[in-house]
């Protein structure tokens, strides 16, 4: 009794623009990778079996659920979660419109319709009712009653494209700054 | 001490009210959209443990031999716990009613599927899973209690034997002349109805981590825990610890609803922390032991309703007979939920004599919870559908048979017959402008073109009252007596002038946070973002309750604005010292203590509060120098119970009249819901944004309740409902957009005339539905009279009726 082996496997994932590797059991999710290794608590669990979607993150800028994604099968590929979308304290233009049309009550859920948002968006920047409801569809709220959330990312898709941009773009070219050679090397 | 609370906005010392009443942004928002927020599954503490929990497979079974052996010596596992220790290091819960408690984890026999049976704590939460699989139980079945009509058959399985009987309570209470009332009558109208069990299912579920110092025999209990006051005294009675031995502190949570319970949670890990020599215990609730056995199931009932009406469709009588499935234990004060009804037990209408005919059993499904609402949806749902009834053999409008019976509006305060008093209302001017907004005679000649074509299409006209600021005494009935529930906060300046509010509650997503902000940013002439909010344990807060029966807006703002006095007070005598006047002279307004024959002589309030902190000693002695104060709020007036339930109870009567236009596919027994209309009236609304949103999340989960919500039992009262892909949560899909007007009829009796609106629509929406569905089928001559009205149960109901 008492000796159970339990293998490890090495998982190599790019997380927010930072390479991370760690030797895991391969039964390990994804969500508890980022939540309990990375310490990345922003991603939540609401249901661990698929259906709510509040563990939704961005795998090479692809909604998935991570409470049912095995860690290892993010090797190689780059994953996004919520942490990544302020910008030094200034919220991503999705977060400040979840703020302002109150798109929130618990906040929960948010870090997964932000991120299931942000998808979206990237890819259809001025998205049909439909679309958005395709896309909504999938996260659970059980706080708001959606209609603040519609509004919210309504709000953010107006807010990007008059900035011209798309959500993954505006990371992106924060994580670009951040990553650029820090000092006076600047060199003008 | 006393303090003077104003009763509206003119009363506070400011020339122009600047945040109380705006949609003022949430000081909670920037911390939750980015991740930030302490939710209990975030916290890692040195040590820590992870719990487990082995559940029992049989709805009743005696337990012949647990073998717990193998887990004990897997590596990794630190302590295993069964009913045994239990039963030798606690106290079964207290419950309401009184005696049908078990221990945290079952004793010699379990009464539901998924009751706790073995604990594990190991280094992680998969090694425990792991762990629970080397332990064997092995069980000798009982007869089993599948539901409410087997649990009062003679021959009933017992749930607790030394009760004799399955019947947790059974009472009739009669208030006025209900048999008279009845004898005369024109017209009785009567049904039976069916509300099936459904819960809260916050998008969190309860988790907590838990240590038992052997030192100093100090209890840390961190959770998310809705009241961590009364949380953390039914841990003291449980685990028999003195009550200041126990710290409960309470985390933000994602939502609760009333049903985060958790209580049996906090005692596993407390003995496992015990066993494992104080390490701090952690236990996250999965989902599935949430769908299985937690805190989210309410409300399973069987109801029997009766109308003594007058021809002109004046409602002269109410009977109310409930048979109310309470589950293996009461052990989560479900019964609450059965009581709360008395708070507004004849809704809007002015029917003075009415009966409430209550049995509460146990059967083995998992005990009750509260929900959101606590017990009136189902209640109003009932009353509303047969108000229906009523107006159709009446040939009535259902706008007109509920006018004819509204308490009037100048008749507040109000007493209803079952003892509480609504403290203020119009509900014909909420009628009269619902019906407007919606172009109610258009939309009624829209429904009859569709019926005359053969479609079932209808509209649901219901009113409710949503009973706000809770009391005790409103569950005097199921054994919870006592009156009065306190609130306080702490006001403090600091040197540099800036407000800090302590309070012992956490954020559940209402918003408290901010409107404590806006209270104390008004009174002082600040801004919400020069206020800080410090959350406190419940060994250092002020006394509190927190959230619940949707009292917090009200009583924080009472606590807040009382604080904020006599804080003011104090200010004042200082100012006065040093503006060498006296105190009664200087008065708040502005922000500066200023003289009130001379308003040029003035200092600003944090001038003040630094010379209170910096130079004291050139204060008379007899001067607190603390720039703080503390109040606690209690609701005002609340009157004991009399021996049949009645009493001044929940504060506030807010109301609310909703307008539901359904459309229901007769191939496939899907209800569509094709407009939504509301007005409703909570009194003053201090943060019309949030006041709004509880009103969505309201509707949200009353379209759930109404058309998707059910936890399944099958005849062995195994659950059947086991996933979210069972249990069905309203999705973007299913919730409405809707169409909404405030009014606003201050409440003579809560600061600043608001009333409790937290649990909002969901007391309606439920009844709205439910009666536009009936509207619809009522040219088929049938009546829907079980909730939730899936698609299964209204196709049946088409199909197996026509001819
Ligand atoms: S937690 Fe992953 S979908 Fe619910
Ligand atoms: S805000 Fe609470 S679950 Fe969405």
């Amino acid at each position: 009794m008492g000796e159970r082996k339990i293998s490890r496997v090495t998982v190599e994932v790019t997380v927010n623009g930072r390479r991370q590797s760690a030797e895991l059991e391969p039964r390990v999710t994804l969500a508890d990778f980022l939540r309990v290794e990375l310490g990345l608590t922003g991603t939540h669990l609401g249901c661990e079996h698929g259906v709510c979607g509040a563990c939704t993150v961005l795998l090479d800028g692809r909604a998935v659920r991570s409470c049912i994604m095995l860690a290892v099968q993010a090797t190689g590929h780059e994953v996004t979660t919520i942490e990544a979308l302020a910008n030094e304290g200034e919220l991503h233009p999705l977060q400040q419109a979840f703020v302002d049309k109150h798109g929130l009550q618990c906040g929960f859920c948010t870090p997964g319709f932000i991120m299931a948002a942000a998808e979206l968006l990237e890819r259809d920047p001025d998205p049909s009712e439909q679309a958005l409801l395709e896309t909504l569809g999938g996260q659970v709220c059980r706080c708001t009653g959606y209609e603040a959330i519609i509004e919210s990312v309504r709000d953010a898709a107006e807010k990007l494209r008059q900035r011209g941009v798309g959500p993954l773009g505006l990371l992106a070219a924060a994580l670009e700054k951040k990553a650029a050679p820090s000092g006076n090397g600047g060199g003008e | 001490m006393s303090s003077r609370i104003p009763n509206s906005l003119e009363e506070l010392p400011v020339s122009e009210i600047r945040w109380i009443g705006k949609g003022v942004e949430r000081l909670e928002d920037p911390s939750l959209v980015t991740g930030r927020t302490e939710f209990i599954d975030n916290v890692v503490l040195p040590g820590m443990l992870h719990c487990a929990i082995l559940r029992s497979t049989y709805a009743h079974a005696r337990i012949v031999s647990i073998d717990s052996s193998a887990a004990e010596e897997m590596e990794g596992v630190y302590a295993v716990i069964t009913g045994r220790d239990a039963a030798r290091l606690t106290n079964p819960a207290t419950t309401a009613p009184e005696g049908w408690g078990a221990y945290c984890l079952a004793h010699e026999k379990t009464r539901f599927v998924g009751e706790p049976m073995v604990a594990v704590a190991a280094t992680s939460r998969y090694l425990a899973e792991d762990a629970l699989e080397l332990i064997i139980v092995e069980y000798e079945e009982l007869p089993v209690v599948a539901n409410a009509q087997a649990a009062l058959a003679a021959d009933a399985a017992l749930l607790f034997e030394e009760h004799g009987s399955n019947v947790m309570l059974q009472r009739k209470f009669t208030w006025g002349e209900v048999d008279s009332a009845f004898d005369q009558a024109d017209l009785v109208v009567s049904d039976d109805y069916r509300w099936n069990r459904l819960g809260a299912n916050p998008m969190e579920t309860f988790g907590c981590v838990v240590d038992w110092n052997p030192a100093d025999d100090m209890l840390t209990c961190r959770g998310s825990f809705q009241s961590q006051s009364y949380m953390g005294l039914a841990r003291s009675l449980v685990l028999g610890l003195p009550s200041n031995q126990v710290r409960m502190i309470s985390h933000p949570h994602g939502g609760s609803f009333g049903g985060k319970g958790g209580f049996r949670g906090v005692d596993i890990c407390a003995l496992l922390s015990k066993a494992a020599s104080g390490r701090p215990v952690k236990w996250i609730e999965d989902r599935l032991e949430y769908l299985l056995a937690g805190a989210g199931q309410s409300w399973d009932r069987e109801y029997t309703l009766q109308l003594a009406l007058k021809k002109d469709g004046t409602v002269t009588g109410l009977r109310v007979k409930l048979l109310d499935d309470m589950g293996g234990t009461a052990e989560a004060f479900g019964a609450v939920s059965a009581a709360k009804p008395l708070a507004a037990f004849t809704g809007c209408y002015a029917i003075q004599a009415a009966e409430y005919d209550l049995t509460l059993v146990a059967t083995n499904k998992v005990p009750q919870s509260p929900y959101r609402g606590m017990g009136p949806p189902p209640h109003n749902w009932v009353l509303e559908q047969t108000m229906d009834k009523a107006a159709r053999e009446l040939g009535l409008d259902p706008a007109e048979i509920r006018r004819r019976n509204y308490i009037p509006a100048d008749a507040f305060p109000y007493t209803i017959a079952s003892g509480n008093e609504y403290d203020s209302g119009n509900y014909e001017a909420a009628l009269d402008a619902l019906l407007d907004m919606a172009d109610y005679q258009k939309l009624c000649a829209e429904r009859d073109s569709a019926q005359a074509e053969g479609r079932l299409l209808g509209l649901g006209l219901v009113n409710t009252i949503e009973p706000g600021v809770f009391d005790w005494n409103a569950y005097a009935i199921v054994g919870l007596e006592s009156t009065g529930v306190p609130e306080g906060i702490t006001v403090a300046i600091d040197v540099m002038g800036r407000i800090t509010a302590r309070l012992g509650f956490s954020l559940e997503g209402q918003g408290q946070y901010t409107l404590v902000a806006q209270v104390l940013a008004d009174y002082f002439a600040v801004t919400p973002a020069d206020v800080s909010i410090v959350y406190q344990d419940s060994l250092s807060a002020p006394p509190h309750f927190g959230p619940g029966g949707s009292r917090l807006g009200v009583a924080i703002t009472g606590a807040a604005l009382g604080a904020a006095h006599l804080l003011e007070r104090k200010l004042a005598r200082v100012a006065a010292v040093l503006l060498q006047c006296g105190p009664d002279d200087v008065e708040l307004m502005d922000g500066f203590l200023r003289v009130r024959a001379m308003p040029e002589a003035k200092m600003h309030f944090a001038e003040v509060a630094g010379a209170m902190l910096a130079r004291s000693d050139l204060l008379p002695e007899d001067i607190d120098p603390q720039p703080q104060a503390t109040y606690v709020w209690t609701a005002p007036g609340r009157t004991p119970a009399d021996e049949q339930g009645r009493a001044k109870s929940y504060l506030t009567a807010a109301n609310a009249c909703h307008l539901v236009k359904v459309e229901v596919d007769p191939d496939t027994g899907t209800v569509d819901i094709l407009g939504y209309w509301l007005v409703d009236d909570c009194g003053t609304r201090l943060n019309p944004v949030t006041v709004e949103g509880q009103t969505m999340g309201g509707i949200a989960q009353g379209v759930g309740a109404a058309l998707l919500e059910e936890y399944v039992y099958d005849e062995s009262a195994q659950p059947l409902t086991s996933s979210f892909m069972d249990y069905l949560l309203p999705s973007v899909y299913e919730v409405p957009r809707v169409e909404k007007k405030a009014l606003t009829t201050p409440s003579p009796f809560t600061p600043l005339g608001a009333k409790g609106c937290g649990e909002g629509a969901m007391h309606t929406t439920p009844a709205a539905i439910m009666c536009a569905i009936n509207d619809a089928l009522s040219p088929l001559g049938l009546s829907a009279r079980e909730v939730p009205a899936s698609p299964r149960r209204l196709w049946k109901l088409l199909h197996e009726n026509a001819d």
